[in-house]
């Protein structure tokens, strides 16, 4: 059966003595699933998630994402893939320089899409999540929910098959948050995979979705509508 | 038919490749562009910073263009001396006078006889009454002077050799006079003779040393410049952009400060060079360098420009690449 994400046995260590931050978890995530991972910090979400993007190597194991083997992927080739992976950042992590319309439409431009192509693609997502009248705005002049909306177009403007949400609501009050919840939701049932991590209880108990729970490195539970207790 | 409806793919895959990669490379020129009009404390600083280095690489270069010019200038007023007695009579003068300026390694020569050097002596103590009255009431003891200048000053050895081995200037030899290029003088022309290479080779030295150190400060500044939007680099690696794409902008970005620091260096240089040269001619030989400057004043903005670009480009290459393992 064909799987969104794939980790078998995947180790993570950063030095030789230290305690792995993952050791030889394994999980798999279908396609369309919307998938919660909880655990406190140094539970090895973070490394989790950095070996998805491919910014770090698995110490052992094998990790496939959207059919593509990272042990085969070349060096050249990870741009490629992370275009096919969108990734939302508790801090956001915009182009401060840059305005809300040019915000997204760089994650057009590195892919090479022409300009009537940017043109007619960016408008569209900026309504999906409700920006529309802020194009021209920079960074600096929007809230933390604005911010993070901006984020979250740039991630799935190219319509990626995996939507990676790295604590987005970390910084948001609660409203913000949900909104930035119900719009994950949103974008899920438009057929993206989504994996989110988060530290809200509330979010996570009122979601009713599976959720893994991460702990000193290993999985301890992985509950198809799970809960969470901090 | 069948092989033509191959072709036409792959030409139109091929013309498809190309039109991306001019619109990437368009689209880096803008960011760069966008960068450095945005940034504009950045902006200010990095373009400061190169203005003054390159400032300082115009004017080493000016400064040892000078210094070779004005001691050149004191070289040429070094002369050697021979003298002869004051009895040698004009044609021996004269006979002397040709074999000497036969002599491949001599430029010139110049013969003062010594009622001329009497006459010179008393020129030049006009005001001096008793050194006047002692010379009316002296015989004219003055020796006849050669006076030659050669080819390099540091290397008078065919000059010694005919000193040595000339009968006629044998026969007529002031005993009292060793030629000025042997004995105590022969000191100070070494003296002059090394300082023209040391404005040679010191200068050169200096230049390269001057540029260097300039060049270090615009690669930290640059460097600075770059580690503060690390951040935003590390962004651009994971929303997938190409090592190329993050790395252009800030090339391209490097290139115009190089530009705007170029133009303006080079109007501070050449401007302060022409407000200044009636005041520095006093001390040095500045006029060969102004003329020089003003003769090629396009080849140099031109220079600056290149230069500017070449230490920008190499600065943020070398300090983005940090950033972009993968």
């Amino acid at each position: 059966m064909y799987r969104m994400i794939l980790l078998d046995r995947v180790t993570k260590s950063y030095g030789r003595d230290d305690k792995p931050a993952l050791n030889r978890i394994s999980l798999h995530v279908e396609p369309k699933e919307f998938v919660i991972i909880v655990g406190t910090s140094g539970a090895g979400k973070s490394t989790l998630l950095k070996l998805l993007t491919r910014e770090e190597k698995p110490t052992s194991g094998k990790i496939v994402i959207g059919g593509i083997d990272y042990d085969q992927l070349k060096d050249k080739h990870i741009p490629l893939l992370r275009r096919k992976i969108g990734v939302v950042f508790q801090d956001f992590k915009l182009l401060p320089q840059r305005t809300v319309y040019e915000n997204i439409a760089f994650a057009l431009e590195i892919a090479g899409m022409t300009s009537k192509e940017i043109r007619n693609t960016v408008p569209k997502v900026i309504e999906l999540v409700g920006l529309t009248g802020k194009e021209k705005q920079f960074p600096h002049q929007l809230s933390g929910g604005e911010r993070q909306r901006v984020a979250i177009a740039r991630a799935v403007v190219r319509q990626p098959k995996i939507l990676i949400a790295d604590e987005p609501t970390g910084n948001l009050d609660p409203k913000h948050s949900w909104d930035i919840v119900r719009l994950l939701e949103k974008i899920n049932k438009y057929g993206t995979t989504v994996l989110l991590t988060t530290h809200n209880v509330e979010i996570v108990n009122k979601l009713k979705r599976r959720v893994i729970t991460l702990e000193h490195g290993k999985i301890t539970s992985d509950q198809a509508q799970g809960s969470y207790r901090q | 038919m069948g092989k033509k409806k191959n072709q036409e793919p792959k030409a139109l895959t091929q013309g498809r490749k190309t039109r991306r990669r001019w619109l990437t490379f368009v689209r880096m020129c803008r960011y760069g562009v966008n960068n450095f009009s945005r940034n504009m404390w950045l902006t200010v600083a990095a373009t400061a910073v190169m203005t003054i280095t390159l400032l300082i690489m115009f004017m080493t270069l000016v400064a040892r263009q000078v210094l070779i010019d004005t001691v050149n200038e004191i070289k040429d007023k070094v002369d050697m001396s021979i003298y002869v007695d004051t009895d040698t009579t004009a044609d021996q003068a004269a006979a002397i006078k040709d074999a000497i300026s036969k002599l491949p390694t001599v430029t010139s020569v110049m013969y003062i006889s010594p009622e001329q050097g009497r006459e010179e002596f008393a020129k030049q103590n006009k005001g001096d009454i008793q050194t006047l009255d002692a010379l009316n009431e002296a015989t004219n003891k003055l020796p006849g002077i050669f006076r030659i200048k050669i080819v390099d000053i540091n290397d008078p050895t065919e000059l010694n050799n005919f000193v040595k081995n000339n009968e006629l200037y044998q026969e007529n030899k002031d005993p009292d006079r060793e030629p000025s290029f042997q004995g105590d003088r022969r000191t100070a022309i070494e003296t002059i003779g090394r300082w023209v290479e040391f404005a040679e080779r010191g200068g050169l030295v200096a230049s390269v040393v001057f540029m260097i150190i300039s060049a270090l400060i615009v690669f930290n500044t640059i460097r600075m410049a770059i580690f503060n939007r690390k951040e935003e680099i590390q962004m651009m690696k994971l929303i997938g952009a190409d090592r190329s794409f993050i790395r252009g902008p800030f090339v391209v970005e490097a290139i115009v400060y190089g530009f705007i620091a170029a133009l303006i260096a080079t109007g501070l240089g050449v401007g302060a060079l022409y407000a200044l040269k009636d005041r520095i001619n006093e001390w040095v030989t500045i006029s060969g360098t102004v003329d020089l400057v003003t003769a090629y004043l396009g080849l140099i903005l031109l220079a600056m420009i290149l230069v500017g670009a070449v230490i920008g480009v190499v600065s943020s290459l070398l300090a983005t690449r940090k950033y972009l393992r993968i």
